[in-house]
């Protein structure tokens, strides 16, 4: 479980409880220029995460940690697959974070807010 | 673009999930992600397009008729295509400034090619009763908007 917050020009992402001794690190702060966008995606869960970089996963109960795929760094910590979401980043090191909130609608939502879209 | 228009207008934003977009789509969820940050950013830029190519040329249609009547009946004749601006008016305008801009912006440009508010007002709410009546199948899968040309007008 991981707690998103807005704190100034900054998004903040706390990684809770028991969860911090699987994924390493438990705070991780993302300027909101980097932050490209949120989605409640349940079914991101069942894509293969790709090869696992220091961290850990229980097969079937807890993915958490760093993954490469594709060339990519996604950060991982989900347990409850309906309350995923993923957030995009941008210039960061991870390209993006798949993370379980409680209030997957709010967190996205709140985040979206904060994020402007350009139509290019 | 156009695949993930022809979903948000036949289920909704919400009801339209990731799977949906990538299964349809037929791509990966990391390029979706990367390419348009969010579900939210992929359909506002649908709705953008939307609005640039459909509401536009039926607006351009809109604007050669010859009287009101002939005006409204290219809005209900256009009507099978506009699914995705009805959908964004009723639910994403309410709760996204975002979709709201752009629900206005075609709100405007029909308007503008009605030559009266209460023209357009008419025609969308003759379209609404039609939706609203069964009498209005909306367009279906791999009939793409993008590809049709909306400008039934021979002048």
């Amino acid at each position: 479980m991981a707690h998103v917050s807005i704190a100034g020009d900054d998004l903040i992402v706390e990684v809770e409880g028991l969860d911090k001794l699987w994924a390493l690190k438990s705070r991780l702060t993302v300027p909101l220029a980097n932050v490209r966008g949120a989605t409640a995606d349940p079914g991101i869960v069942r894509e293969p995460k790709g090869v696992r970089s220091p961290g850990t996963h229980v097969p079937g109960v807890i993915v958490a940690g760093s993954f490469y795929t594709e060339g990519e760094r996604v950060f991982w910590d989900v347990r409850d697959r309906d309350k995923a979401i993923v957030i995009e980043l941008g210039d960061e090191k991870y390209a993006r974070l798949v993370i379980e909130v409680d209030d997957p609608k709010e967190t996205v939502d709140m985040i979206e807010k904060a994020v402007q879209h350009r139509h290019s | 673009m156009g695949a993930a228009a022809e979903l948000f207008a036949l289920h909704s934003y919400d009801g339209t999930s990731v799977d949906d977009l990538v299964n349809h789509l037929g791509v990966h969820r990391g390029s979706l992600y990367k390419t348009f940050g969010s579900k939210r950013g992929l359909y506002l830029r649908a709705l953008h397009r939307h609005v640039d190519d459909d509401v536009a040329a039926l607006a351009r249609a809109v604007a050669g008729a010859e009287d009101q009547a002939q005006a409204v009946g290219l809005v209900l004749a256009a009507g099978p295509r506009l699914g995705l601006l009805f959908h964004a008016m009723v639910e994403r305008a309410p709760v996204d400034p975002a979709a709201a801009a752009e629900t206005t912006r075609a709100l405007a440009l029909l308007d503008a090619a009605t030559g009266a508010e209460g023209l357009t007002a008419l025609a969308l709410g003759q379209l609404l009763r039609r939706r609203g009546t069964g009498a209005m199948p909306q367009q279906r899968e791999g009939e793409s908007s993008w590809h049709t040309s909306a400008s039934p007008v021979t002048t």
